[in-house]
């Protein structure tokens, strides 16, 4: 009898996914999948709004990662105005965007995925989350809450606020760096650039007990695709684009972002609302990539830091030689991340040229085709825009990180689940693993619903006609 | 660091949620007594509770769904662990308390004041009628609790 099991939601992600595993007649996996349930609509209704609108109607696909959608966005609508924005306002918004990277990689470390990590995938469901980390670890746990309000308060001090700042605008930023404000950033930073280390230092203490899941979660090859500086070092700002594949073979490179349509095309399923991008030169769904932390790292020579470059050069020493290839480890890029993000957001703050107070282009739109391409967090965000003569939008395509991840997280679930799920004696640290390896990815399937913790997990098996012959729940 | 501290919180763009930090605001402008502090924000995110330790009296002002428009109550919050909001973005204020316990040690005398909306569709920052009527019934709750001992109760 062929079954299915259904794991809904996927907690402690941003936002609502089912997975579903099917299994055949002896209990053995036959397919995997990773849905998303949810639909947004922002490609469709943001038509006919009027361009200068974009920056902040699509930042609230999220709320957690609208600094990102912000600066595609607005590099989108440089675009369209045909301006290079003064350097300064340039410096401005990367350091916003790093502040965005270290809050959102400390909110994945050390809420959403420390439970798994330091009380292990078999734990207890209910004690399996921040306050069982709190217990176990309170300083971890205070250090993620710090590390986190710091990179918020960045934000804050640059953008005015939070959550949806608006001080990033088309041609650069709309108020220059006070003094003062410098001040009180550069206070912030040696306290999280040690709290960064400590817990690097931790981490690196942790690895060698994730052998097993390290072999199993995600380990097939895949490309990776990133930003890097025409140098080809780490870049989450501007660059180019570079493709690289799990051999280490250089694919593309050099790659205006504005030709990122050559490289990527985008095919949909029936059965999830996220599309499924794919490397063009290879087809669909050969043509698995993979994006964010991991592919960043893989992709570079050099972060460009003192610290992170000592943790890039660990972190490509986990396995022998090549790109490191399985996506547990995103989890130790993001730290090498969160450390380089804070190294960057100090050099420049103490650039003298920080404070200028030339930070906007001014102009009205001179293209009708704006293409803006940033790295998000999670990974590689592209904003594109059609707009007339009116300046409205006539068309628009959103290509969000986590979407380019998802033909390798339904691979990855398929890999996991054979490794760990036993369709005869299912237990729930196996199904855990299942959701873990999505974890692994930090999805952000949207600002609409972020769940984790102990939300209701139920796992149902079906028998060919569809009766529940068995239910597991927590 | 001042004794109180009041968190106003709410979406600034869905008509009535807007009451918590719209009452920040009018507290700001009207001055605060000496040893309190207000914040206004559109959720209550983790990194509050560094916020919360070390205070003896934490008040927070929200909008409510549930019950007739325009009343306003006051409630009196222990720290819940149990009280998980499940998103990974914003906490509920007794989780948030829970927190502070957990990670601090203790955690401030706290009170939720409600006002009960009528209207959450899009306004940035723009009050019903009947939420105008109660921002100012909230102000004098907030004033009276803020000025109680210790050891009083509601």
């Amino acid at each position: 009898m062929s079954r299915t099991i259904t794991i809904e939601p996927v907690t402690r992600i941003e936002g609502h996914a089912r997975i579903t595993l099917q299994l055949g007649e002896d209990g053995r996996l036959e397919d995997a999948r990773f849905h998303l349930t949810q639909f947004r609509g922002f490609e469709k209704f943001c038509e006919g709004r009027p361009y200068r609108e974009m920056p902040a109607l699509t930042a609230r696909t999220c709320g957690i990662c609208p600094v990102s959608h912000i600066i595609a966005s607005n590099k989108a609508c440089d675009h369209l105005l045909a301006v290079d924005i003064p350097p300064t306002g340039e410096k401005l918004r990367r350091i916003m965007n790093l502040a965005q990277l270290v809050q959102s990689h400390a909110l994945s470390f050390f809420h959403l995925s420390s439970p798994d990590l330091l009380l292990g995938w078999d734990s207890d469901p209910t004690t399996r989350n921040i306050f069982g980390v709190m217990r176990q670890n309170p300083e971890l746990a205070r250090d993620g809450i710090r590390l986190r309000q710091i990179g918020q308060t960045i934000i804050e001090t640059l953008g005015g606020k939070k959550i949806h700042p608006t001080w990033v605008v088309p041609g650069g930023v709309s108020e220059p760096l006070s003094a003062e404000k410098r001040e009180s950033m550069l206070k912030l930073l040696p306290e999280g650039l040690e709290i960064a280390k400590r817990t690097y230092a931790f981490y690196k203490t942790l690895v060698p007990r994730f052998k097993d899941e390290a072999a199993h979660f995600g380990t097939q090859p895949t490309l990776f695709l990133s930003l890097v500086t025409p140098q080809g070092n780490l870049e989450h700002y501007d660059g180019v684009l570079r493709v690289k594949d799990a051999q280490g073979l250089i694919l593309e490179d050099q790659v205006p972002p504005e030709e990122y349509g050559r490289l990527i095309g985008e095919a949909v399923e029936d059965f999830s609302y996220m599309k499924f991008p794919y490397y063009k030169p290879q087809g669909y769904p050969q043509g698995i990539y993979r994006v964010g932390p991991l592919a960043r790292l893989n992709n570079v020579q050099a972060c460009g830091t003192p610290y992170a470059d000592v943790a890039l050069a660990e972190f490509h020493m986990l396995q022998d030689s090549g790109p490191i290839v399985s996506s547990f480890h995103y989890h130790y890029a993001r730290l090498v991340e969160i450390i380089y993000g804070l190294e960057m957001i100090e050099r420049l703050l103490k650039d003298p040229a920080i404070l200028d107070t030339r930070v906007r282009a001014r102009a009205r739109s001179n293209r009708y085709e704006g293409i803006g391409v940033a790295e998000a967090p999670r990974g590689t965000l592209m904003h594109h825009y059609r707009i007339d003569d009116d300046g409205l939008i006539t068309w628009l395509n959103l290509v969000i990180a986590t979407g380019h991840n998802n033909l390798a997280m339904n691979q990855s679930i398929r890999e996991v689940a054979e490794a760990y799920v036993d369709g005869n004696a299912i237990e729930e640290g196996m199904l855990n693993r299942v959701e873990a390896v999505i974890r692994c990815y930090d999805p952000c399937l949207s600002c609409a619903s972020h769940a984790f913790g102990q939300m209701p997990l139920a796992i149902e098996l079906r028998d060919a006609a569809g009766r529940v012959v068995d239910r597991l729940t927590r | 660091m001042d004794k109180t501290l009041i968190i106003g919180y709410g979406s600034p763009i869905r008509g009535d949620d807007a009451i918590g930090p719209l009452a920040v605001e009018r507290l700001v402008e009207r001055g605060l007594p000496a040893g309190v502090e207000a914040i206004a924000r559109h959720v209550l995110t983790a990194e509050l509770v560094t916020e919360l330790a070390g205070r003896e009296r934490v008040i927070f002002l929200d909008a409510a769904a549930g019950g007739e428009p325009g009343m306003v109550q006051v409630h009196c919050l222990e720290p819940d662990a149990d009280a998980h909001s499940t998103m990974a973005h914003f906490l509920d204020p007794s989780e948030l308390l829970a927190w502070c316990r957990q990670l601090y040690g203790q955690a401030p005398e706290a009170y939720l004041i409600t006002a009960t909306g009528a209207c959450f569709d899009y306004a940035h920052c723009q009050l019903s009628p009947v939420a105008e009527a109660a921002l100012d019934r909230l102000l004098e709750q907030v004033e009276r609790v803020w000025g109680f001992e210790q050891d009083s109760k509601i």
